[in-house]
């Protein structure tokens, strides 16, 4: 327990605390780098980083969920789905852009609502194991209802026009994705620095403390998957919009248990986490396009996951908290020499 | 605010073995009660039955006059029955503060929406809860630490975090098991003192499990000795200790109980 590795881990803080007005500038700058695309790439990068943006926003609702209450889900791929779907079904009918929205929030939350209930008094793996027969089970019901969703087709998404950006081009797909991403990053931050926060904590680590200062454990987890649903309902509905197209297979249990590996190898401690890990497996497979070997990604991709999993056990974000720790140490002692 | 509790008949049993055997008594408001006992004697079944974490095979137990036998613990604790752990019980990864914090919760709270959200309400709560939180931190001696992460600190601080847990939101009913071991002896006394600082404060009654004689003479008034899952006696802690009764059964045993 005593090792200098432990001591390591300890001395460098490897979850999020809440949002502080000393953030302030570090919100000012991952801002003005989310910005950086708009000068330098084209339409095609521009739209694989919108596509991250989606991607991350349902991330960061099953690091909610998975890092924070130690629950586990796999359907936040379908969740996704729920939004894409939600808003791709109003569209057709002439719903506006902001009525999907809030009907993708309520249709994500009660679905959540729904497939929760019943797991609340049971274990975290009795959870995965109904959100995975969930996720089958929506599956089936995309195929199986062609006439309102394109079955096994997929359907055209209409653009969303909104305050005069419309997402059929990269990039305003784009900058609609970013506010959004910027917002919910916002609010998932100061997720940790409530008593919300604290109880989906509590639950994490340990339930007789939980239970032993009044939390009502059920109404907790209810409140983390409800959450989780709700980002990764939003997240799908943007990915739509962005993409212009979608089927079922986007949103099957492969693009959960991508969500789910995003969130683990990013550093399910936090919310930053979440989006490296996001950032990890969308521009995976652009790296092997870049060198020109996109058939390796199938190959080497899935043993690259395994290895930065094995190897970064608190993620990409403890590796980088470690990193910078690190170079502190070594300036501060160079300063301390001189 | 101040409750007392009382265990009428109290039985608790985990398959064929009884823990606790038609056990009644009283923590009376406002007192500072010592649970003595050899290991064994089912002084933390009792803490778990009083706060609801055990169920009670037969026999009730009452706050005032209100009978929780029924109540699930998260509902006691919500009245104001708050607990230690023996084993310390703590987010590991989080910081002293917002572990001292996650005790504030039976306090009336922002809605989730408002929390989520960030409202006005949250803000607002968020001040007073850390400056409640700050209190009891510099009580105990931890206010130096309260940035700190807990799996950092060593054991005797970790046990401070789980008292100052227990006492940020002054309950009116606060049960500890055994929160001095693992402590020196210096570390007792000041335990002990803060403990007998908040109690003048607050009033609120205490029961303490603990196999120390000097921490339980210096801060109980009065004491409960049980031995084998039984009731034996209750009194000052100069009558109980010069009992026969618990001279054999705690004494008779101590440097066995000790190991």
């Amino acid at each position: 327990m005593s090792s200098s590795a432990q001591s390591l881990s300890s001395a460098i803080r490897i979850s999020d605390r809440g949002l502080r007005w000393r953030h302030l500038p570090a919100i000012f700058v991952a801002v003005a780098l989310a910005l950086v695309p708009l000068l330098f790439f084209g339409d095609y990068w521009m739209f694989v980083a919108a596509k991250l943006l989606a991607f991350g926003i349902a991330a960061m609702g099953l690091q909610i969920l998975y890092g924070r209450a130690g629950q586990m889900s796999l359907a936040q791929g379908s969740f996704m789905g729920v939004g894409a779907y939600t808003g791709y079904i109003l569209s057709s009918n002439g719903v506006s852009p902001g009525l999907q929205l809030l009907a993708v929030i309520a249709i994500a939350g009660v679905v959540a609502l729904i497939v929760g209930l019943p797991t609340l008094r049971l274990s975290p793996l009795r959870l995965a194991i109904v959100t995975l027969a969930f996720g089958e089970l929506f599956n089936w019901l995309l195929i199986n209802t062609s006439q309102f969703t394109g079955g096994t087709q997929g359907a055209p998404v209409k653009p969303f026009v909104v305050l005069g950006l419309d997402t059929s081009y990269p990039l305003d797909a784009y900058l609609l994705t970013l506010a959004f991403a910027v917002v919910l990053t916002l609010l998932a931050l100061n997720l940790a620095g409530t008593q919300s926060g604290r109880r989906m904590a509590a639950i994490r680590d340990t339930e007789m403390a939980a239970i032993s200062v009044g939390v009502f454990l059920p109404k907790t987890k209810l409140i983390a998957f409800v959450l989780s649903a709700v980002f990764g309902g939003i997240g799908g509905w943007l990915y739509s919009g962005v993409t212009g197209f979608i089927a079922p297979p986007d949103f099957d249990l492969f693009a959960s248990v991508f969500l789910l590996a995003a969130v683990v190898i990013g550093g399910s401690r936090t919310v930053i986490g979440a989006w490296l890990g996001a950032a990890f497996i969308v521009l995976l497979p652009e790296g092997f396009n870049l060198i020109g070997q996109p058939n390796l990604y199938a190959l080497a991709g899935g043993a690259l996951l395994a290895i930065t999993a094995l190897l970064l056990t608190d993620g990409l974000y403890g590796a980088l908290a470690r990193l910078t720790g690190m170079a502190r140490t070594v300036l501060s002692r160079k300063g301390s020499i001189r | 605010m101040t409750d007392s509790i009382r265990a009428q008949n109290v039985t608790v049993r985990y398959g064929a073995f009884t823990a606790l055997r038609e056990v009644s008594l009283e923590l009376p408001k406002g007192v500072i009660t010592g649970v003595i006992g050899p290991n064994g004697a089912g002084k933390t079944t009792l803490l778990n039955a009083l706060s609801g974490f055990t169920a009670v095979h037969s026999g009730t137990i009452h706050l005032e006059d209100r009978d929780i036998t029924d109540l699930p613990a998260y509902r006691r604790a919500r009245l104001g029955v708050i607990r230690g752990f023996q084993t310390v019980r703590l987010l590991e990864r989080e910081s002293v503060l917002d572990n001292v914090l996650l005790g504030t919760e039976r306090l009336p709270q922002p809605g989730d929406i408002s929390q989520l959200l960030a409202l006005r309400a949250q803000w607002r709560w968020k001040k007073s809860a850390r400056e409640e939180a700050r209190e009891v931190l510099q009580l105990l001696g931890l206010s130096s630490e309260s940035e700190r992460i807990v799996d950092s600190l060593p054991f005797a601080s970790r046990r401070l975090v789980e008292v100052a847990r227990v006492l940020v939101s002054a309950p009116p009913l606060v049960l500890l098991d055994e929160p001095a071991a693992g402590l020196d002896q210096r570390g007792r006394l000041e335990l002990a003192t803060a403990l007998a600082r908040v109690h003048q404060q607050s009033g609120f009654t205490l029961a303490v499990v603990e196999h120390d004689i000097d921490f339980v003479t210096k801060l109980c008034t009065n004491v409960i000795a049980m031995d084998s899952g039984k009731f034996i006696m209750a009194g000052t802690p100069e009558e109980v200790f010069a009992d026969p009764r618990v001279q054999t059964s705690y004494f008779g045993r101590s440097t066995h109980a000790q190991a």
